[in-house]
């Protein structure tokens, strides 16, 4: 009879290991996806050039179009809804906080040394770029490893049109 | 006596237990590997020099996928713009400022039967996993 309870002891003990391992392997590709997905928003909102200074001959990011397009890049690469709130069937379940955004414009001397104390981000733009930090939570598969939350930064210059 | 019985009635447990992690892993794997695809195929698809995705792109990517054991056949990519645009022409390439979208599914397969032997029933054969993304196009004529 004690080799039952053996057996299903570990049992118990291999599939606590089977799950930490596959929660693990699945966070990595979230943070990876995630990761992608800031960064396309950022590349998107640095795109945006002011049309009337470019008149002027001067590069810079229109901040309005910017901000409107890292949303919507950012919310169509994470699966989310106009408030940030994953869609049903997202790889996401906790809403997403952005916790910075910020256009680093031409009225800076370039090269522009960028840091956050705040979220310990350091960054040089040779050019006007935008700068992005998320806050997202793992939403974890089985409960056996602790609760992850990822602190995600993204940068992104001006692509210069030639 | 006693243990053969104890074996016998737990064989089908042992066995989904022996083998089911290892469906699991492929299964994540495989979504693993077709999501670095549309990482790739957007970075090369969106950039200045390209601001397509066409059918020979495509091809590429069914042989390095096919290279990972995967049925290419069975592999679909679903293609669109922004701004409702084709996206796949390199004879019109879609412009700085439109997104392109790339979606690639393949099916599970045969990766959850093996939760049968536990009773779980396995998700419809037509479900797909899928991989996806959108990239601002680099492109400028």
């Amino acid at each position: 009879m004690h080799k039952i309870v053996l057996y299903m002891l570990l049992l118990v003990f291999f599939m606590t290991m089977f799950a930490l391992q596959i929660d693990e392997e699945v966070s990595m590709n979230t943070l990876f996806r995630l990761k992608h997905g800031l960064n396309r928003a950022a590349h998107a909102a640095a795109q945006q050039l002011d049309e009337q200074k470019l008149a002027q001959g001067i590069m810079s990011i229109d901040s309005q179009a910017a901000e409107e397009e890292a949303y919507y890049y950012l919310q169509s690469n994470l699966q989310l809804d106009i408030d940030n709130i994953p869609l049903q069937g997202s790889f996401l379940e906790s809403p997403v906080d952005v916790l910075v955004f910020e256009i680093i414009n031409e009225n800076r001397i370039f090269p522009y040394h960028y840091v956050n104390d705040d979220y310990d981000y350091e960054v040089t733009l040779q050019r006007p770029g935008v700068i992005m930090v998320i806050r997202v939570e793992y939403p974890r598969i089985y409960h056996v490893i602790g609760p992850i939350t990822w602190v995600i930064k993204g940068t992104a210059e001006l692509y210069p049109v030639i | 006596m006693k243990q053969i019985l104890v074996f016998i009635l737990f064989s089908a447990l042992l066995c989904w237990f022996m083998f089911s992690p290892i469906y699991k892993h492929v299964l994540i794997v495989r979504q693993a590997v077709i999501q670095k695809e549309v990482d790739l195929l957007l970075e090369v698809g969106a950039n200045g020099s390209h601001g397509y995705i066409s059918e020979m792109m495509l091809q590429e990517s069914r042989q390095r996928l096919a290279a990972r054991g995967f049925i290419s056949t069975d592999l679909q990519y679903t293609i669109s713009t922004s701004n409702g645009g084709d996206g796949t022409d390199p004879a019109r390439p879609v412009l700085r400022g439109i997104g392109i979208q790339l979606l690639i599914s393949y099916p599970y397969q045969r990766l959850f039967d093996i939760d049968r032997l536990i009773g779980i029933s396995p998700p419809d054969v037509s479900s797909r996993m899928t991989a996806s993304g959108m990239k601002m196009s680099e492109y400028v004529p």
